[in-house]
């Protein structure tokens, strides 16, 4: 089943237009990891399917239903977790989950109960009583994300919730979205942390400039990218200009770059050069070592929008 | 009523809060009796008591909206309009009890308060006027230590201007009459009614000029939206 539906969705502020004609589609019981450099349109999309902010044109459907048709229904079964640790600070863990529980619906026995149950999966059972502000950061972020699932929401929108966390925090954060995720909740994960999608997501969808520019399976976004080869070497003797551009002479060799004595070739789709380019490195000395890199999603992001994932701060 | 019940828990969580909700009022009851006023000091002082103590409560809200609490209530099915009213009932309420505690106790102290119940009427219908100016000044602001600031300068100037702190014949007649756009002159206006022992009529143009703040100042604070 298709949890979330968005077709042609466009919103502008003023002349700019932060989603331009997007499309998306979540399956039931996935996780979407969503990736786009600063500005891409990632907050916009998130808060337009949450029902934050008005889109200018196009469709947004949830569980089948309309969404601002059925808007108070719909948001029943979101679950937000924001960028930044949004919970009230002079209130103890428990009183945050018993807000944000109340303002669900729930009541008396079955509120004790999720809140229970929800500070028992973020681990911060012990810390019921206390004050998120004598919280460590990675327990804060544990208590952000338990008020989001406190009215166990089958989806569940996480907008970069690792960032500025200790490693161990982030793996018990991964841990937490993958039993989520096997218990039947629909997860759509922004991150600047290519591991993190790789890791958890079922589907990653790449963001740039508002629009959605590859959506697919990790195996699948590399395939669509894999028409070059690249080779690393590292030579017994620091390269000559002469030795380069014997190199970039080769059939199908792309660019060649050169930092001391390794070197980097790019060569086509099918070139095959690996053999070419070892027999002209011996006879200028010898290698001491060669790989021919496996292409990852940081390749894959790169090839599509031309950035690097972490140039500079949120959009 | 989730929100409501929590607004109240969480204006007795902070220390300046509960100086101002719990420690002033005392100080309102202790203060002498002084000949030349028509009601004793404390009392005469308790309006600027009652824009800080709602200053202070008010700006919860402003906190919840500048650290993005506001984004999580917004995904909630709770409306901008649900989260007003009942964080502002539960305001109102707190700063209605303040009063009639302090008007119970003024009186069990010993303060010829002249007609207690009209007095509570009179610091009630304020406290909510005081609330609306509160939700007001902080919609215009971005932080709330700023607002917060200027309102202390803002509150003494009121107060000063609508006759609060002296007589208002003691300043220039363009100055009196810039003093009634202020919520302070009717509040003191109301004041020198009940305590001169005048008609409860005369009182019914100061309370529609209150109420009339009130409204005005509400529509303006509730314009920010919740994210």
């Amino acid at each position: 089943m298709t949890i979330v539906y968005m077709k042609d969705i466009v919103k502008r502020y003023g002349s700019f237009r932060a989603l331009d004609h997007v499309d998306l589609e979540i399956e039931e019981g996935t996780i979407l990891g969503l990736l786009g450099p600063n500005g891409a349109g990632k907050t916009t999309l998130i808060h337009s399917l949450a029902g934050l902010i008005k889109i200018d044109s196009g469709e947004i459907y949830l569980f089948g239903k309309k969404l601002n048709e059925n808007i108070m229904e719909l948001k029943r079964q979101i679950g937000l977790v924001t960028q930044e640790v949004t919970v009230f600070e002079d209130l103890t863990a428990r009183e945050n989950l018993e807000f944000f529980g109340g303002i669900y619906g729930l009541r008396g026995a079955e509120l004790k109960q999720r809140v229970n149950e929800t500070l028992s999966f973020v681990g911060l059972t012990d810390k019921a009583k206390s004050l998120p502000t004598k919280f460590s950061g990675g327990m804060k972020r544990r208590l952000n994300i338990a008020c989001a699932l406190v009215h166990r929401p089958k989806l569940l929108i996480m907008d970069e919730p690792t960032v500025g966390i200790d490693p161990q925090s982030r793996n018990y954060i991964l841990d937490s979205v993958r039993k989520l995720q096997q218990q039947g909740t629909t997860i759509l994960y922004t991150t600047h942390y290519m591991e993190e999608v790789q890791t958890i997501a079922s589907q990653i969808a790449i963001m740039d400039r508002g629009h959605v520019i590859a959506k697919g399976t990790l195996d699948e976004l590399i395939e669509n990218i894999q028409h070059e080869e690249r080779i690393e070497l590292e030579v017994v003797n620091e390269p000559t200009s002469e030795l380069l551009v014997e190199l970039e002479n080769l059939n199908g060799v792309k660019q060649v770059t050169q930092d001391s004595k390794n070197i980097q070739v790019v060569s086509s789709g099918g070139a095959e050069n690996v053999d070419n380019v070892l027999e002209i490195i011996k006879k200028a000395g010898g290698v001491r070592s060669v790989s021919a890199k496996k292409l990852t999603l940081e390749d894959v992001f790169l090839t599509l929008t031309g950035k690097t994932l972490r140039d500079g701060e949120e959009d | 009523m989730t929100i409501f019940f929590f607004a109240i828990k969480r204006c007795f969580r902070n220390v300046m809060n509960i100086i101002f909700l719990c420690v002033l009022p005392i100080l309102v009851i202790l203060m002498p009796d002084e000949e030349w006023l028509p009601l004793p000091l404390g009392f005469q002082m308790y309006g600027v008591i009652l824009l800080f103590a709602a200053g202070r409560i008010v700006s919860i809200m402003m906190d919840d909206r500048a650290k993005g609490i506001l984004t999580r209530v917004g995904i909630s099915p709770i409306t901008h309009l649900q989260y007003l009213w009942q964080n502002l009932l539960a305001y109102s309420l707190i700063l209605i009890v303040q009063v009639g505690l302090v008007i119970i106790a003024g009186s069990l102290y010993g303060h010829d308060l002249i007609h207690p119940f009209l007095l509570f009427v009179v610091y009630s219908l304020f406290a909510l006027t005081a609330i609306g100016f509160s939700l007001a000044w902080f919609s215009l602001f971005r932080h709330k230590e700023t607002a917060f600031a200027v309102l202390i300068g803002m509150v003494f100037l009121m107060a000063m201007a609508g006759g609060m702190l002296w007589p208002l014949d003691m300043m220039p007649e363009l100055m009196q009459r810039f003093a009634m756009l202020l919520p302070t002159y009717w509040l003191a206006e109301s004041i020198t009614i009940v305590a001169s022992q005048g008609d409860i009529s005369e009182l019914l143009i100061p309370f529609a000029m209150l109420l009339l703040f009130t409204i005005a100042f509400l529509i303006i604070g509730s314009k920010r939206r919740l994210a």
